[in-house]
């Protein structure tokens, strides 16, 4: 019953929030709506390790060890960005109207994203990815200036148009599973016949879902519309959208892996994987916008999670689980220091900021640590699960791309230090005389950034018996089945 | 083989006769759509009685080719009819004289010798109406070729009755996609080759707007009812080679019979004359395109005719 | 349902279908006018619904009939109203689509990228084919490489979301002979879940005219990462 209940909550708190019921009514209601969907996931992750699978309508709506991984983290990132969003837009809005609108299109999309891990046909994921992406479109907008409405088209036709070669992609998946033999149309379904169905038809379906979603996820060469897109959003919104949305765009990819032939798999995961890195890494050196510094690290931690999952059994898959367990965390965190640094020096420009730690520590600090921990610094959580995709690497005898891989996160780490160390330290600059300059943080934002700031240092340290049980089983279900 | 000849004949002259009556109809229901009277039908035969009365003024600047092209221009399309199936199913005298391409090239003899002698002239209207023309008409090469290229692939041959015979033999090939789109590239084409809206529009006479009227602007008398039969009958033979032998190859004179044969004059005429409709239907709603759009006009007929073979090449 | 001798009919018109899907296609990357582009989308779902009609008789399968008529609700009549309900007020500003290429090249190169589909279609058809596949496939793959270069090439919103939907027509079109068995809820709502696109993105353009005046979205290019000249 519980599996059912999670997405209703949202769905209600989209209507609740639209009550003219003055400006705080909307964000009490949307930070209950996450924190009970929060309690309920976690609640519904402990029973799928002790259950392996949870099953409310059989062949529709299930939640097994991966759905559980993902809906933890959506939860938990919306329940931040739902603590963030309260001080920040109250910074930042005074028209009621606009407030609540905010806060019903917060609930939707959170709504969409906790309806994807739940779906266990394949057709009806791809309409819940593709409902993700239609109700951020306004989020993304939001600002209503020219940049972010550039980015808001850009965002929609490029998701529309990997939603349409995603679908030739599932037809054709379905299709190899008539020609194998049939059987339940589910994900577990296609995983029980994968091994006789056409290899070609396999690939083919891959190939389209990988052009279609991964555009969606922000695999480079069509990763264009990801630095736009997740900078001229709102802060809390960019923080589920890197966050959280690409992750579960990705965990739909994910899914994908088991039905493959093998080696075929590990040679593409790891390769399209490799671009991707390597893009984002030498594209970080150059950017003038912090907002787009943090895009284009997410563009490089999804390369990271796909290379780790084409390095296969049995360490591989755990790998690619740890990080992106890592990532959400920790990049939500970065999005939420980036705002903060917004609400203080009121530009995104790189350049124009200087000494940031003197105007506002706070903020400062925050921008460091994220920085630091994004980029793979220890003692952070990052830093375990890429030290382990390197061991993984190295287990699996594939030397070159674990070489590779180190060199990009080395260069991608530099860039991000660059850039930060340059924007924390040094002579503070005039700031730039917009409404919000030198606005002190409102203390919803400094709580979020405490509370946030917890796992990602926790989870480098120390990892608990449930997190392990939760990543072992979700690496199982994308390992892919016995072959003949 | 007498009877081959006669008939072959009996086909020549209906082309000659009826030719004139088909553009009169045409002109006729266009003014009629545009609520006016129009004339009569047998206008262009007055026309053309009238115009064998009248002196011929030639200008002294230009050459032989002024003279011998109206000769020219009259007599290519006889020599198509000759080769197409207008009256009969079954292949007459001077049947394999040529083929489809054959044809092709014999009606472009027209055309080019028509564009020269519209620059042999020192009038400056010519040569701007003469390079339209050439044009329109290299533009419209590609999709000849595909097109005759296509039916020849599925027919097995070029030769318009063997084509005609195997082309549309059962019904429910009418409806493949090869044979829609084949059709809809070769009206396209007979709108461009015949001077006809979107691409010219041939009772217009703003020389500067000319494109396939222009080649006879310096003609007079004699030479003028020449140029203007040897036009009518190149639309005649262009609706007889579509509606024969690619569309509805129906009608037709199948015993070989002199009665079969003059029964056969009427219903190809009856074809022809729906045809007409059509074409009035798509003149009348249509507005002339600009001149740099042909392009565009003509390369959607290429794309359509090339559709058209891919789905015949790769289909099924 | 129709007898054996009604199949070869069935499937003659299914070909037809695909073939004027095709051309419509064509015309799409062709027409120079954002209404006629409309209108010529409204003919492409229109051949999408007949060939959902055809092949539902020929597999005796309610299900493809119910996916048509569903279709024909959403794809034909609805998504052209509320995107000409976003365009209205554009007719009388832009009525002519510019692109970035001219219109003869681009057909030229939809024509390339149409055999490329057929081609690209070939190897998948080796596997399993039947008559119904091996039409709806290759027309599906060759429309949905054409819809995503139109996208590519147009410099309006309205006639650049054609194009994409465009590719999902063709992707929903080779579906529908690819995978006949999908559960009709799925179907069903791949269609509902694009009308609330169609719906937020004609939201998304009136904020785009009113914002920026006009909607050559085009033209939108400041977001990058080289200094601003």
């Amino acid at each position: 019953m519980s599996l059912i209940a999670l997405p209703l909550i949202p769905l209600a708190a989209v209507l609740l929030s639209r009550l003219p019921l003055g400006t705080r009514f909307a964000p009490a209601v949307t930070l209950l709506a996450a924190a009970t969907a929060f309690a309920l996931a976690v609640r519904t992750a402990l029973r799928v390790v002790a259950a392996r699978e949870l099953v409310a309508l059989a062949g529709w709506l299930s939640v097994d060890g991966l759905s559980a991984l993902v809906w933890l983290l959506v939860t938990f990132v919306s329940l931040m960005a739902a603590l963030y969003s309260w001080g920040y837009l109250a910074a930042h809005e005074s028209d009621a109207r606009r407030i609540r609108s905010y806060y019903a299109h917060f609930n939707l999309f959170v709504f969409a994203l906790v309806l994807v891990p739940l779906m266990a046909e394949p057709a009806v994921t791809w309409i819940a990815v593709e409902f993700t992406a239609v109700f951020s479109v306004l989020l993304v907008a939001f600002d209503n200036t020219r940049g972010a409405l550039e980015a808001a088209w850009k965002y929609i036709a490029l998701m529309f148009m990997g939603a349409a070669i995603a679908l030739l992609g599932f037809f054709v998946l379905f299709w190899a599973q008539a020609a194998a033999g049939g059987g339940h149309d589910s994900w577990d379904g296609l995983r029980a016949v994968a091994p006789g169905m056409p290899p070609v038809l396999v690939m083919a379906a891959f190939a389209l879902i990988l052009v279609g979603f991964g555009t969606k996820v922000g695999f480079a060469p069509m990763h264009t519309w990801l630095p736009d897109a997740h900078s001229q959003a709102p802060s809390p919104v960019c923080a589920l959208l890197s966050g959280v949305k690409t992750t579960t765009v990705l965990y739909t990819l994910l899914r994908l892996v088991p039905l493959l032939p093998p080696a075929r798999a590990a040679v593409w995961l790891q390769v399209v994987g490799l671009i991707s890195v390597g893009v984002a890494a030498f594209l970080l050196l150059q950017v003038r916008d912090y907002k787009r510094l943090f895009a284009y690290s997410t563009v490089e931690h999804m390369g990271i999670i796909f290379v780790a999952a084409g390095l296969g059994a049995p360490g591989g898959f755990y790998t690619a689980m740890l990080q992106m367990v890592s990532h959400s965390l920790t990049k939500s965190f970065c999005f939420f220091a980036a705002g903060a640094a917004l609400l203080a020096v009121g530009t995104r420009e790189i350049a124009s900021v200087r000494g940031l730690i003197r105007t506002s520590p706070v903020a400062g600090a925050a921008l460091l640590f994220g920085a630091l921990a994004i980029g793979g610094a220890p003692p952070f959580a990052v830093f375990l699960s890429e030290f382990s995709v390197f061991r993984a690497g190295v287990e699996q005898h594939d030397y070159l791309v674990t070489a590779l891989l180190v060199v990009f996160i080395t260069v991608a780490f530099f860039g991000i230090l660059l850039h930060v160390n340059r924007m924390v330290f040094g002579r503070p600059t005039a700031p730039v005389p917009p409404a919000h300059a030198g606005t002190p943080l409102p203390p919803t934002c400094v709580l979020t950034l405490v509370l946030a700031a917890i796992p990602v240092l926790v989870f480098g340290l120390y990892q608990p018996a449930w997190l392990h049980g939760l990543l072992m089983l979700a690496a199982s279900r994308i390992a892919p089945v016995a072959r003949p | 083989m007498g009877q081959m000849i006669l008939f072959n004949a009996v086909q020549v002259f209906v082309v000659v006769t009826l030719a004139p009556l088909v553009s009169g109809v045409l002109s006729r229901l266009k003014e009629i759509v545009q609520s006016k009277r129009g004339p009569s039908v047998f206008q262009p035969y007055l026309d053309l009685w009238k115009l064998f009365h009248k002196d011929e003024v030639i200008s002294d600047q230009s050459s032989w080719i002024f003279r011998f092209t109206p000769y020219l221009v009259f007599v290519t399309p006889i020599v198509v009819a000759l080769l197409i199936p207008v009256l009969t199913d079954y292949p007459l005298f001077f049947a394999f004289m040529g083929d489809m391409l054959g044809g092709g090239f014999i009606l472009a003899l027209g055309g080019f010798f028509a564009t020269l002698a519209a620059v042999d002239t020192a009038n400056p209207y010519g040569p701007v109406g003469a390079s339209r023309t050439r044009m329109v008409g290299f533009l419209a090469e590609p999709v000849f070729m595909i097109v005759f290229f296509t039916v020849s692939f599925v027919a097995g041959s070029t030769i318009p009755y063997i084509v005609q015979q195997r082309w549309v033999t059962p019904l429910s090939t009418f409806f493949e996609p090869s044979h829609v789109l084949l059709m809809l590239a070769f009206i396209m084409l007979i709108l461009a080759e015949g001077g006809r809206i979107p691409v010219d529009n041939p009772t217009g006479h703003f020389e500067l707007a000319m494109i396939d009227e222009s080649k006879s602007l310096e003609y007079s008398g004699r030479g003028f009812a020449l140029m203007k039969w040897g036009g009518y009958m190149k639309l005649f033979v262009l609706c007889c080679i579509f509606l024969n032998v690619l569309v509805a190859p129906w009608g037709l004179a199948q015993a070989q019979t002199l009665q079969a044969v003059l029964l056969a004059i009427p219903l190809v005429l009856l074809k022809i004359l729906g045809f007409v409709l059509v074409l009035v239907v798509i003149e009348s709603s249509l507005a002339k395109l600009r001149l740099f759009r042909i392009t565009e006009f003509l390369g959607a007929a290429f794309v359509t005719a090339v559709a058209a073979m891919i789905t015949r090449l790769f289909a099924f | 349902m129709p007898g054996p001798s009604a199949i070869p009919w069935l499937q003659n018109l299914n070909a037809l279908a695909g073939g004027l899907f095709l051309l419509a296609t064509f015309g799409m990357v062709a027409t120079r006018q954002a209404l006629g582009c409309l209108r010529l989308f409204i003919a492409q779902s229109a051949c999408l619904v007949l060939s959902a009609f055809l092949l539902g008789m020929l597999d005796h399968s309610w299900d493809l009939m119910v996916v048509g008529v569903v279709d024909l609700a959403i794809k034909v009549f609805v998504n052209p109203w509320l995107l000409r309900r976003s365009l209205g007020r554009e007719v009388y500003t832009r009525r002519e689509i510019t692109q970035a290429l001219n219109v003869p090249a681009t057909l030229l190169i939809a024509l390339a990228l149409a055999l490329t589909g057929y081609f690209l279609a070939q190897p998948l058809l080796a596997v399993t084919g039947g008559a119904d596949i091996g039409l709806n496939l290759p027309i599906g793959l060759a429309g949905l490489l054409i819809g995503t270069f139109t996208a590519t090439v147009r410099r309006e919103a309205v006639p650049l979301f054609l194009g994409l939907l465009a590719t999902e027509n063709s992707a929903f079109f080779a579906g529908l002979a690819v995978a006949p068995a999908m559960p009709l809820m799925a179907e069903v709502a791949i269609a509902f879940d694009v009308m609330i696109l169609v719906f937020v993105v004609g939201i998304l353009t009136r904020l785009v005219h009113e914002r920026i005046g006009t909607t050559e979205v085009g033209a939108l290019t400041a977001l990058r990462e080289e200094p601003k000249a």
